[in-house]
């Protein structure tokens, strides 16, 4: 009897914890949910009180965004640019990470915070001078300024987050690799690095999404031809009118390659909370 | 052939952790490198495998100069004291990886594999992974990783201390007889003496740095050199007196008939082991200490602070003068505050360095 009875409290304590679960998600998907519908109205309905929940869908927004705005170059540029700059700031900052972790340097802690240190300016600061030496050097508006520009800006997290990352993989399964056979760089590829997925693929993102909506620099630092989504997102809005519509729609392609990478990186991503069980 | 280590130095920094260690070890030996914590076993393990470079010295293995040479190229295999595990890859994964690099067909990393793992007992998980095994079935596995590829040298860094007490002494037996059966030359790190006296065919005490003294395990025992190796060797620890000798031939001490006890070939080492200011020490076993009867000649008296009773035999703490003793015997019939004669038989009286 008490047995049915404790079945049937632990079931409604489960249907209340689903139900928490999704107001929660609700309050949090909503925005989302209204960004996708908004870019899908025409602009009769888009701003219409109380809100029109059924209509014709219409891909208008988008075409606007590609006819007038010409978002397919921003879109190319943004992907080139940040695409190049997270796989630069990925690997030079895991090599350094990994340098900083485990090999004897002189002053490592002085070296690891002057990597730090590049992250203390803000960046307002720094942009000014930027497109001075940019202008100077001949790289105002090409992907190579903004790809410097956001690897350097990522790096400093790559190196501090991957650093502990290293840190937390025993010394000896990479010195038992070593014994069984493998050079450095083969244990660090055959062993060490399948360890860091979870955590290269966390770091990554974070790298990829900040870089990806970054609109100061982006927006100070080129004119025409490398101009990123952000800067285009933003031109929705000016002084005279807000092309509600179009906003929407450029939100939506913005966040679409954020998506597919958190959803091409989850494998790693959820494994890594359980990687800490196989230690001890 | 076998392992030649020569005044090997290593120094971190303004630290020396070992000093001048030099050591020749046999083909096929089984060699324990024992010592308290910090006093370099690990370190001088380590310069051996390749994974520390010595500051100064020489290494030779199986004939080769491998002093800086990489740890693949040194034909060594190790067992970790965390075991070193690859996390991520099954038990057969791990056996298999070091064939692997070596580019071992399939076929033949099989056949090894479960030859290796049969031997260990752990042929039942070769498809899990390191954390759903307990402490002693991860030893294993880290010893048939090891094993695998048939090294020439085996080197091991205190493998047993994570495992209970009764699976340590069942894989004490086990490794020493699966080591001895392959003929492998092995170096053994361990803070146990038990462990040292029960597998090695060798034991090098290790203090602050230096091989204290190198020898049989049963020579350490009953001739140990110096007070360290004397204390730090048998438990209860042997019987250690304080005692000097300022004019030759004359040696003084604590416990009057002990020194006076000395037999001559013993007496002959005392000048060899005097420190500078003319101190040295006298010791003896427990087990060799004989409870006589007040007054008996040759003993001393003393008085019995304490017994303690194990069964096959029973310790008893005394005191003589002003010196604590133990003495271990057959099941006896002291009591606390017995006044009796303790009798040190000449033969086992050792003179000791300090
Ligand atoms: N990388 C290092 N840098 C500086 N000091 C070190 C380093 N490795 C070891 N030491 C020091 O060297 C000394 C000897 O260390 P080692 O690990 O060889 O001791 P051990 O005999 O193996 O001790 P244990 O039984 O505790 O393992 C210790 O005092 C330790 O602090
Ligand atoms: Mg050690």
């Amino acid at each position: 009897m008490s047995m049915q009875h404790d079945a049937i409290r632990r079931g409604s304590k489960a249907a209340l914890a689903y139900a928490l679960a999704l107001l929660a998600t609700a309050f949090f998907a909503f925005p989302i949910f209204w960004m996708f519908t908004s870019s899908l109205k025409g602009d009769e309905i888009i701003t219409a009180y109380p809100p029109v929940w059924i209509f014709a869908p219409s891909l208008q927004n988008y075409v606007k965004l590609v006819e007038d705005l010409g978002i397919m170059t921003m879109f190319i540029n943004s992907s080139i640019i940040v695409g190049l700059s997270t796989c630069l700031a990925m690997i030079s900052g895991t090599l350094a990470a990994y340098a900083l972790a485990r090999f004897d340097i002189k002053n490592k802690q002085m070296i690891a915070f002057e990597v730090l240190s590049i992250r203390m300016l803000p960046p307002i600061v720094s942009v000014v001078p930027m497109f001075i030496l940019a202008r100077w050097l001949g790289v105002f508006d090409t992907y190579w300024l903004l790809i410097a520009a956001y690897a350097l800006a990522g790096l400093p997290f790559v190196v501090w987050v991957m650093r502990v990352f290293i840190q937390d993989i025993p010394q000896s399964i990479e010195e038992a690799a070593l014994i069984d056979g493998c050079s450095r760089v083969e244990a660090f590829w055959r062993v060490t690095l399948p360890l860091l997925m979870p955590g290269l693929a966390a770091t990554m993102v974070i790298v990829f999404m900040f870089a990806w909506n970054e609109f100061l620099l982006a927006s100070m630092l080129t004119s025409k031809a490398a101009k990123t989504l952000p800067v285009i997102a933003a031109n929705t809005l000016n002084a005279k009118s807000i092309a509600w519509g179009m906003a929407s729609a450029a939100g939506v392609v913005m966040s679409l390659p954020v998506v597919v990478l958190v959803l091409l990186m989850q494998r790693y991503l959820v494994r890594g909370l359980t990687l800490g069980a196989v230690k001890g | 052939m076998g392992i030649q280590i020569k005044d090997v130095r290593k120094r971190f920094g303004a630290l020396t952790v070992v000093n001048g260690v030099s050591v020749d070890i046999a083909e096929g030996e089984f060699f324990v490198l024992l010592g308290e914590s910090g006093c370099g076993k690990t370190t001088t393990l380590r310069m051996v495998a390749g994974l520390e470079l010595p500051t100064s010295g020489s290494i030779h293995i199986n004939g080769k100069d491998v002093t800086y040479a990489e740890p693949r190229h040194r034909d060594i295999a190790m067992a970790f004291q965390d075991y070193g595990l690859y996390p991520n890859m099954t038990v057969y994964e791990n056996i298999a990886f070091p064939l692997k690099i070596r580019k071992v067909s399939k076929a033949d990393q099989r056949r090894k594999v479960e030859e290796t793992a049969g031997k260990l007992g752990i042929f039942n998980y070769l498809g899990r992974k390191p954390f759903q095994l307990s402490g002693g079935q991860r030893q294993r596995v880290s010893l048939a990783r090891a094993l695998v590829r048939n090294p020439k040298v085996f080197l091991m860094d205190e493998p047993l201390s994570n495992l209970d007490a009764k699976l340590r002494a069942v894989m004490r037996t086990e490794i020493k007889k699966l080591v001895s059966e392959l003929g492998i030359t092995t170096i053994y790190v361990t803070h146990d003496q038990i462990e040292a006296m029960s597998m090695a065919d060798r034991i090098a005490v290790m203090r602050h740095g230096d091989m204290v003294q190198v020898g049989s395990p049963l020579e350490i025992y009953d001739r140990p050199l110096t007070h360290f190796v004397a204390d730090f060797m048998g438990s209860p620890p042997m019987n250690l007196f304080p005692a000097s000798m300022t004019t030759a031939g004359r040696p003084t001490g604590e416990v009057r008939e002990f020194v006076d006890a000395i037999p001559d070939h013993e007496r002959d080492l005392i000048s060899s082991r005097l420190d500078a200011s003319g101190q040295f020490t006298l010791g003896i076993r427990p087990e060799h200490l004989k409870l006589v009867q007040l007054g008996s000649p040759g003993s001393a008296r003393a008085v019995v602070d304490f017994v303690e009773p194990l069964g096959q035999t029973t310790n008893v703490y005394l005191t003589a003068g002003e010196k604590r003793l133990i003495a271990v015997t057959d099941r006896c019939v002291s009591h606390v505050g017995d006044v009796v004669g303790v009798y040190a038989p000449p033969e086992f009286l050792r003179v000791v360095a300090n």
